[in-house]
Order: structure tokens, then sequence, then C-alpha cells
């Protein structure tokens, strides 16, 4: 079996690449990491990672001298760090650091702990990266250490001290956060914490008075396995305790919506129907708060993509998943008007929302309350909108809050005097621009509001 | 070894690890100590949270069925 086709995305580590075999996702494997690799399944050790959720799954296809192949279970919607919410972020980070200490129990070690190892698929954040185990040196520091603080700590840190929006970071900095910023952009109370100030000051301080050795003269450092423990533990501990401001939190949204009860519910049992009718399995809802209108479809659905801007929303919607034990659920962060780029090296490490949700091809888009944010927030008109929508799934069920609407009123009126510009917005320019992209199959008017709500099917 | 082909994992973040395991190791110790008085003084409640332990319990690792492999 060869194995071409390498994945763009899977070059940092020579142990093994990534590729693609008649869309499915395949894992080659080099004889350089054979050893390992042999060691992780005669030891149990992979099984045992695998029964406890913590590693993707995965089986062997081919096993030659020059080369292995696997193919691990299959992740239908790749996530980033950049697109999750601080509970999901923390998840990941606690993650890492569990199997990192299992590992150690275990005679391995990580040897790397960056952030995109890591993915939310099934209801929680599972490690993907099969090949970042190796065998653990007795008396050696943790390699991935400096990496785990850049990619994990740091930011989590930022977003509790410097806002939420400090994660997306993460889009810039793909190699984690530089720890000289790091350090320069947390308080100064973070200096006269003696776990911050060591894990990250410190550290700061460490690596800038290290980095000019070019000769490797510096001696080699060693560190018990009870320290290590010590460190892993320590950051667990830390991580898992940390919160937001209260007055960040996620405040309850739908009291402070505009709907009557019973219009709620009218919206909620339309939505269902049409769900029902189209036989959708996948769906995603755009601007889909903490999942509240996706929960109440009442027809199973194998997976429905739920993102929102307001990390707040998301995080509410990641403790219900967690609570709620869900595994069809994936909330992530998401901005209408700036969705996820190509980044990394030649702009194909990590792929963009719509390269990612064309191939998902959702059966059903959801924007609820959306589009009047979109056309007078965002000035985005109606034609460019309706392509948007109409570019990655079959059927559009999108609710339309007329002119009269008060949030609308609201929107309009931050525009001043520029009010007239936005004249445009009513029912019928939109449904003559959608109509472009789409043909109408239903549309109901929900009662005791100024709203209405369509199902469309793309041309 | 096969990761020195891979990253540079910080010549400054090899040499502190010590001193931070040396921080961690007062807080975890004074932690536990913190909590046996609680549970001695009865005042230990339980934890109401969304996040695991750090141990991998050992039923988390006991032969389940495989039905949610693909």
């Amino acid at each position: 079996m060869t194995s071409n086709n390498r994945h763009s995305s899977s070059f940092r580590d020579p142990s093994g690449f990534i590729f693609i075999d008649q869309g499915l996702v395949k894992r080659s494997i080099s004889p350089l990491y054979f050893e390992q690799y042999n060691a992780l399944k005669s030891t149990g050790f992979f099984k045992k990672l695998h029964t406890a959720g913590l590693l993707i799954s995965h089986e062997e296809l081919w096993a030659s001298n020059d080369e292995v192949i696997i193919q691990p279970e299959q992740i239908s919607f790749i996530n980033y760090p950049y697109e999750w919410s601080f509970g999901q972020y923390k998840e990941a980070a606690l993650l890492t650091l569990k199997i990192q200490k299992f590992a150690l129990e275990n005679g391995f070690s990580l040897k790397d702990a960056s952030a995109f190892n890591v993915t939310f698929h099934k209801g929680k954040m599972v490690f993907i990266d099969t090949l970042s185990l190796d065998f653990y040196q007795e008396n050696s520091p943790w390699r991935a250490y400096k990496q785990f603080i850049t990619h994990f700590l740091g930011p989590l840190l930022l977003a509790k001290y410097n806002g939420l929006d400090s994660l997306k970071l993460m889009n810039s900095f793909i190699d984690g956060v530089p720890i000289k910023m790091l350090s320069s952009m947390l308080p100064f109370k973070t200096k006269l914490n003696p776990f911050l100030y060591s894990n990250i000051h410190l550290l700061a301080k460490f690596e800038d008075k290290h980095n000019e050795d070019y000769k490797g003269e510096s001696k080699a450092s060693h560190l018990s396995k009870k320290a290590q423990l010590n460190i892993i533990k320590g950051l667990y501990d830390f991580i898992k305790k940390m919160s937001l401001k209260p007055t960040s939190e996620w405040g309850n949204y739908y009291d402070k919506t505009n709907y009557a009860n019973d219009a709620f519910d009218q919206k909620a049992e339309i939505i269902d129907r049409w769900i029902k009718q189209l036989g959708a399995k996948t769906v995603i809802d755009i601007g889909g708060n903490d999942g509240t209108f996706v929960r109440k479809i009442n027809q199973e659905l194998k997976e429905a993509l739920v993102c929102d801007i307001d990390y707040n929303a998301v995080n509410a919607n990641h403790i219900l998943v967690k609570k709620n034990k869900e595994t069809f659920m994936l909330p992530f962060v998401f901005d209408v008007l700036n969705p996820s780029a190509n980044i990394g090296f030649n702009n194909k490490e990590r792929d963009s929302f719509l390269k990612r949700i064309k191939a998902y091809a959702p059966d059903v888009t959801m924007a609820l309350a959306v589009i009047h944010h979109m056309t007078l927030s965002g000035n985005i008109p109606f034609e460019m909108s309706a392509e948007f929508f109409s570019s990655f799934s079959k059927h559009l069920v999108i609710e339309f809050p007329k002119r009269t609407d008060s949030w609308v009123q609201r929107l309009l009126n931050t525009k001043g005097e520029f009010k007239g510009h936005f004249d445009f917005y009513n029912i019928k320019n939109f449904e003559s621009c959608y109509a472009k992209y789409f043909i109408l199959v239903a549309k109901v008017a929900i009662d005791n509001s100024k709203r209405v709500m369509y199902v469309y099917k793309t041309l | 070894m096969i990761h020195f082909l891979y990253f540079d994992p910080g010549l400054g973040a090899m040499v502190i690890q010590a001193i931070v395991a040396a921080v961690a190791g007062v807080f975890l110790f004074s932690k536990n100590l913190m909590y046996k008085i609680k549970v001695f003084l009865g005042v230990s409640k339980p934890e109401d949270d969304v996040f695991d332990d750090i141990d991998v319990k050992e039923s988390d690792i006991e032969s389940k069925s495989n039905s949610d492999k693909q």
C-alpha cells in the first residue's frame, strides 16, 4: 500500500503523516516511530487510551517494514482552538494534562502539547494526534512543557484577565502565544502569585536568557518523575479551578428577547416540523446561542453544529452538553462577518470555516434572528448573505424580522441620519434577493410577533 | 531520540522545570493539608463540576463494547 496525498497540515512531525484515501483520513507511520508504535500497541497503552475515550481510536490497516498505515475514527467537523469557548479550552487543556500523567505512569510521555492536537468530537474533547506519544526518559524534563504553557495556560489566562476575545490569538500564533508577549500582557497581580510567576513570568525570563545559547552549552537539565508529576498536577488543579469574572457570565438571553412565550413555542414548533419534513440528520445553527432551538427539535439528529459569536453563549451550550452528556451537539464560536480563514504554511495547515463546512455539507442551515444583524450591523446586502447561505447546504431555515420589529428598529436607529440608506431592509427585497439563490418551500408568519419564518431549497 | 527532529522545547523551559515543580510541590502539599483539615472539621463539600479528576479511573479503561467505534 502506498500513501501519497499527504495532507497539507501534516508535516511537522517526521514520525508519520496524515493522508486522505478515498475520502477517509488515514495515517502513515514511518519506521522512525516503529519502536514507539509497537510498544504502545504491545503494552496495551493505546487500548487503554482508546477505551478511556482520551485518544481517538484507530485500527491498523497495513504493516510492512517500511510503513504502517492506521485508520483513525473519522472526525466529522474538525474545530480549532480559536473556535472554542473558555470551558472548551479548559477541557482541552485538562485532557492534555490527564494524558501526560497517565502516559508517565505507563512509561510514556507526550512529546508535544499543541492545542491543535485536540478537537471537540461527540460531546467531548479528544486527542487526535496518535503519534504524539514517545518513551519517557527517566529524570528528563517534559519537552512539551513550554508548548503547553504557550498553547493552553497562556491563552486561558489572557481570556481570564484580558477578555475572552484573546482566545482568538491562536489564529495568529499557531505555534502558541509567544511567552514574552504573554508575560507582558498579563496584569501585575499575576506576578504576585508564585504559581503564575514561575509558570509564566519566570519562564519568559529564562527563555530570554537562554535563547542566545547557539552552541548548546547549557547543560542538560534533570527532573525526577515525581517533580514532573507535581508540575502536571499543579497545572491541572489550577486550570480546573479557573473561572471567569461573574460579570462576563452568560445572562439569560431569551429573557431579553422580544418574544412572547407563545410566539417562542410556535417558532420552535415550526422548526421541528420542517426539520422532520426535510428528514434532516445534520444541521448547522448559525447564531444558535446556547442551542435552545436545536434542543427543541424532536427529530433525532446525527449531529448539530451550533455556533455563535458570543463566547458566553457557546460556553453555556458547552456546559449543557457536559451536564446532559450529549454527543450530537457541537458548540463553537463563530463570527459570520469574519469566519476562520485558511492559515499556516501555504495557507493550508488549518482549513477555513467555509472549506470545512462545504465538505461537511449539513442537511439544513438554520439562521434564526440573525439576518437583521448581518444586514444592519454588518451591512451585508441580502444578495451576499443569500449567496453565503446557499454555498454549503441544501436547505435553509431562516427567520426574517420585519422592519417594524423592535430589534430592527433599534438597529436602524443606531444609523442616525443614514437610516434612509437602509430603506431596502424590507420583506419584499429580502424575498426577491433570496429567490436568486433559493426556491421557496414554505413560509409562515409567527403570530404575535413581527417575524416570518422561511424554508428554502437551493436552486 | 526521535523528538530531537521535531521542535525546539526551549532551553530555558527545560531548565526552569525544577523551580516550577518545587513551587507546584508546595501548592499541592498545602492543598492536601487544607483538605485534610477541612475533612477533619467536616466542612469539606462535594465539588459540582463538569470536569473530571486528573486520574484515569480503572472503570474507564476496563473493556467496554466498541459500539461507538465507527
